[in-house]
């Protein structure tokens, strides 16, 4: 990895870390509280152009499209994630999801930094990456699992404002189990069954409980708020699901042209359709009003969890598969 | 009028198409109870790793030798294949096709339904709506509001004081396209089961790949072709490094008389097709090393071990000869190991073609074997398929337009040339971006036309809210000279049909 590349892909690390803090701190000085909220969102703005030059120095340096293994992958994650905030704030107007963003964004960067060595530096494909589909099959799950993020955050902020604190506290619980398996998956040598066991159960019994504890509420919900982080979670979702049906449908088909067939039940390939029968239940639920938004923003806390375990679970904590390129261990 | 037109639509939207038991399967809530527990299910057979794929092994090695005789006897480890899953698609096809049939195609014939125009009361009891007055004729107000709507991508229609707008009509045909889509993706995965066939076969070079074996549905009907395909050359390409790069074979399509009908150089990515059947280099090793012995020469077995093959031959019972190749051009690498000695002892390299004297023994490294995996298919349903992959596509990309519509009456407020505006409308995507677009229409509207000089007593009230609270329309104040009056807030319910 080139200096240069690495000063970028610092840059954008360090902006999204900064970011954050901005953002957070703005919710305790009310005199200054617009401002840094846009100072924090200038900031995402400097990581974002710094993590796209980032990404494309890489791809010059490696003379090929810089998607090939995890670490790359988190890169267009992060990038995915800042340039998906920072559209919806323009659009919306919201700043408040802003901290989350950059929260993952940065989560992501560290992650990238403690991968080992020989997946930061560029490497040669495997003979199954060679192909065109590669940039076509890619990018838009990438995007899609950002989208989604940022729909599961939404949803946190929904349920804040609709004063749903214990399913809140929940659902946050939830989420950092399943990160904190993922974390120990990728860097410890702990038995992956426990790890298993710890994200699907805990994200079970998280999710069910966060469920069932809607009905306790603590103050005058801000329905406003509600309002526009529930079309704000939609949004993300209506952007994310087409991206997600195109990675998967170009998948399927680059299967078909590489190995014969399109579909093979590869546990990636399956966690992927798991997560679209999710988001098309969420959709159904949706467009025909059997649910609440409440409970809508809970589903879309759901569907971040599903797209975790499909981005980062698989390879973590010790599934098989075609899709094993970001395997290390 | 109107109501002649919402009797139609109600009338569209409540006439069964099926009746008795098959009903229940149109119904949105057994679809999303099925999706759910369809995508349980594949969540569980991601976890366990799928005999058909990988086979009994990995899933022992996984869970232990009784955890996986129960996983066995429960059908997870071949949950794909089971008939709780196979009836679990089947039920949500059925769902699918009635659902689509019932509720989801006949909606186009709303879509050909021109717009509707609604009275300022009917406007009053929107998900969204706003009322204000102007000091301009109703026609100048509706004509600038119309230039408006049309310039954010609106088409409208005017009838006397009342406009009728809408936006992104396509994304309304998002459902049916991409139900057709699912549906058509049914068809062509069941004409590929019953008609098509598939296999993977390691052939070593100089062999050929017949279909006899090849596997297939129960109900099939298909016909496997009589044609073979020979391996003339196969290669593997490093990187500097070593690592493989890209496999390659040559393959020549042989007639039962031996006659060539067609050559290809095949690799990852690039496969042939012949008659329908598609043949995919799909893995690559050296499959077996000819070494000469004192001019005798003899076939051994190469195992794959890490990036290198390697064949044993055991000397005697302490002794172990190691022959060992990286790949098909550089030299063999011969060891010898015993139990006292840490690692293997290399004893030398021999270049193809050359020799080594071991004692009395002349080893002649004469060639490698090696082996292609040539996986083949042939998928009848192919076309259909990948149209209903388009469909899906379009599909879900339409449903990301935000369908959008505005409706509007204009009357005169009793003075000269004032007049009151009822704006109302509804989003099915992006409620709130819609309400801010038509706020900022309304003033623009507001400051682009004269205030209105109407006496009128205003409950301060009625003030107007904006949903994020950044809006700059003119607020109401108490005093009897005033700008517009606003309309209660807006309330939450649920989409009509219009």
């Amino acid at each position: 990895m080139s200096d240069f590349q690495l000063a970028l892909t610092n840059t954008a690390g360090i902006s999204s870390v900064m970011s954050f803090w901005v953002f957070v701190a703005s919710n305790g000085v009310k005199k200054w509280h617009d401002k840094m909220l846009k100072a924090a969102s200038i900031v995402m703005a400097v990581g974002f152009v710094a993590l796209t030059l980032a990404i494309i120095a890489r791809g010059v340096e490696a003379q090929r499209f810089p998607l090939a293994n995890l670490y790359e992958s988190l890169l267009w994650f992060a990038w995915a994630t800042m340039g998906g905030y920072l559209a919806l704030a323009s659009a919306y107007g919201i700043r408040q999801l802003g901290w989350l963003a950059a929260l993952l964004a940065a989560t992501m960067f560290l992650y990238g930094s403690w991968l080992p060595a020989n997946q930061q530096t560029i490497t040669p494909l495997v003979p199954a990456l060679v192909s065109y589909w590669r940039q076509i099959h890619v990018p838009p799950l990438i995007v899609s699992y950002a989208m989604f993020f940022l729909s599961g955050l939404s949803g946190l902020i929904e349920l804040y404002h609709a004063r749903r604190n214990v399913s809140l506290g929940l659902a946050i619980g939830t989420i950092v189990l399943a990160f904190t398996a993922i974390g120990l998956g990728t860097f410890t040598s702990v038995d992956t069954k426990w790890l298993q066991l710890l994200f699907v159960g805990g994200s079970l019994c998280g999710t069910i409980g966060a469920w069932y504890s809607l009905k306790y509420t603590k103050g005058e919900p801000n329905l406003k708020q509600v309002e526009l982080y529930d079309d704000v979670s939609y949004r993300a979702i209506a952007i994310g699901f087409p991206l997600l049906t195109i990675g998967v449908i170009t998948g399927g088909l680059w299967a078909n042209h590489a190995w014969g067939t399109y579909w093979s039940w590869d546990p990636k390939e399956s966690m992927a359709l798991v997560t679209w029968l999710s988001y098309a239940a969420y959709i159904h639920l949706r467009i025909h009003h059997e649910a609440s938004a409440e409970k809508l923003s809970l589903v879309s806390v759901a569907g971040l969890l599903l797209t975790l375990l499909t981005y980062l679970g698989f390879n973590s904590l010790g599934f098989g598969g075609l899709h094993s390129y970001g395997k290390f261990k | 009028m109107a109501e002649r037109k919402s009797s139609k639509i109600a009338d569209l939207n409540s006439r069964p198409i099926f009746r008795g038991p098959i009903s229940i399967f149109a119904s949105v809530r057994l679809t999303i109870f099925l999706l759910v527990l369809c995508a349980t299910t594949i969540l569980i057979g991601a976890w366990c790793p799928q005999e058909a794929t990988v086979g009994q092994e990995k899933v022992i090695e996984q869970f232990g030798e009784e955890m996986a005789v129960n996983l066995h006897n429960w059908g997870v480890t071949d949950i794909f294949h089971t008939p709780f899953f196979l009836i679990l698609i089947a039920l949500l096809s059925m769902n699918m096709v009635v659902g689509s049939i019932e509720k989801v195609f006949p909606k186009l014939r709303l879509l050909k339904l021109p717009l509707q125009f609604f009275s300022p009361d009917q406007i009053a009891k929107m998900p969204f709506n706003r009322s204000f007055a102007v000091g301009a004729s109703p026609a100048e107000t509706l004509e600038k509001l119309q230039i408006k709507l049309q310039r954010r991508g609106f088409k409208t229609v005017v009838h006397g004081d009342q406009l009728a707008a809408e936006f992104g009509k396509l994304g309304r045909y998002a459902p049916t396209v991409t139900h057709i889509g699912l549906l058509s993706l049914l068809l062509g995965v069941s004409i590929t089961s019953w008609t098509g066939f598939s296999g993977f076969k390691p052939i070593r070079l100089g062999d050929n790949l017949s279909f006899q074996d090849s596997e297939h549905s129960k109900q099939w009907v298909g016909k496997l072709p009589t044609w073979k395909v020979h391996v003339d050359a196969t290669r593997r390409e490093d990187y500097e490094s070593g690592e493989a790069k890209q496999w390659f074979s040559d393959l020549a399509v042989v007639d039962a008389k031996g006659k060539v009908l067609e050559k290809k150089q095949i690799f990852v990515n690039e496969p042939l097709s012949y008659d329908g059947v598609d043949v995919y280099q799909s893995s690559w090793g050296l499959d077996q090393l000819i070494v000469s012995f004192n001019g005798r020469e003899r076939a051994l077995d190469l195992r794959p071990m890490g990036k290198l093959y390697a064949a044993f031959l055991p000397l005697d019972p302490e002794t172990i000869l190691i022959l060992s190749l990286r790949n098909q051009t550089m030299p063999m690498r011969l060891f010898a190991k015993r139990p006292e000695w840490e690692s293997p002892k290399l004893i030398g390299e021999i270049p193809q073609g050359k020799s080594i004297k071991l004692g009395s023994v002349e080893i002649k490294y004469v060639r490698p074997i090696p082996v292609t995996g040539l996986q083949y298919k042939s998928d009848p349903g192919l076309p259909i398929t990948y149209v209903a992959f388009a469909f899906i596509i379009v599909g879900v990309l339409l449903a990301a337009i935000p369908f959008r519509h505005v409706w509007v009456s204009v009357s005169k407020d009793g003075s000269e040339a004032g007049s009151t505006v009822s704006i109302g409308g509804k989003s099915k995507k992006s409620k709130v971006g819609f309400e801010r677009l038509i706020t900022k229409i309304i003033e623009a509207i507001q400051t682009e036309l004269p205030a209105p000089v109407v006496a009128t007593t205003v409950d301060p009230q009625l003030e107007y809210e904006h949903p994020d609270q950044t809006s700059s329309l003119p607020r109401l104040s108490s005093d009897s000279l005033t700008l517009a009056q606003s309309s209660p807030t807006s309330s939450r319910s649920n989409d009509s049909n219009v």
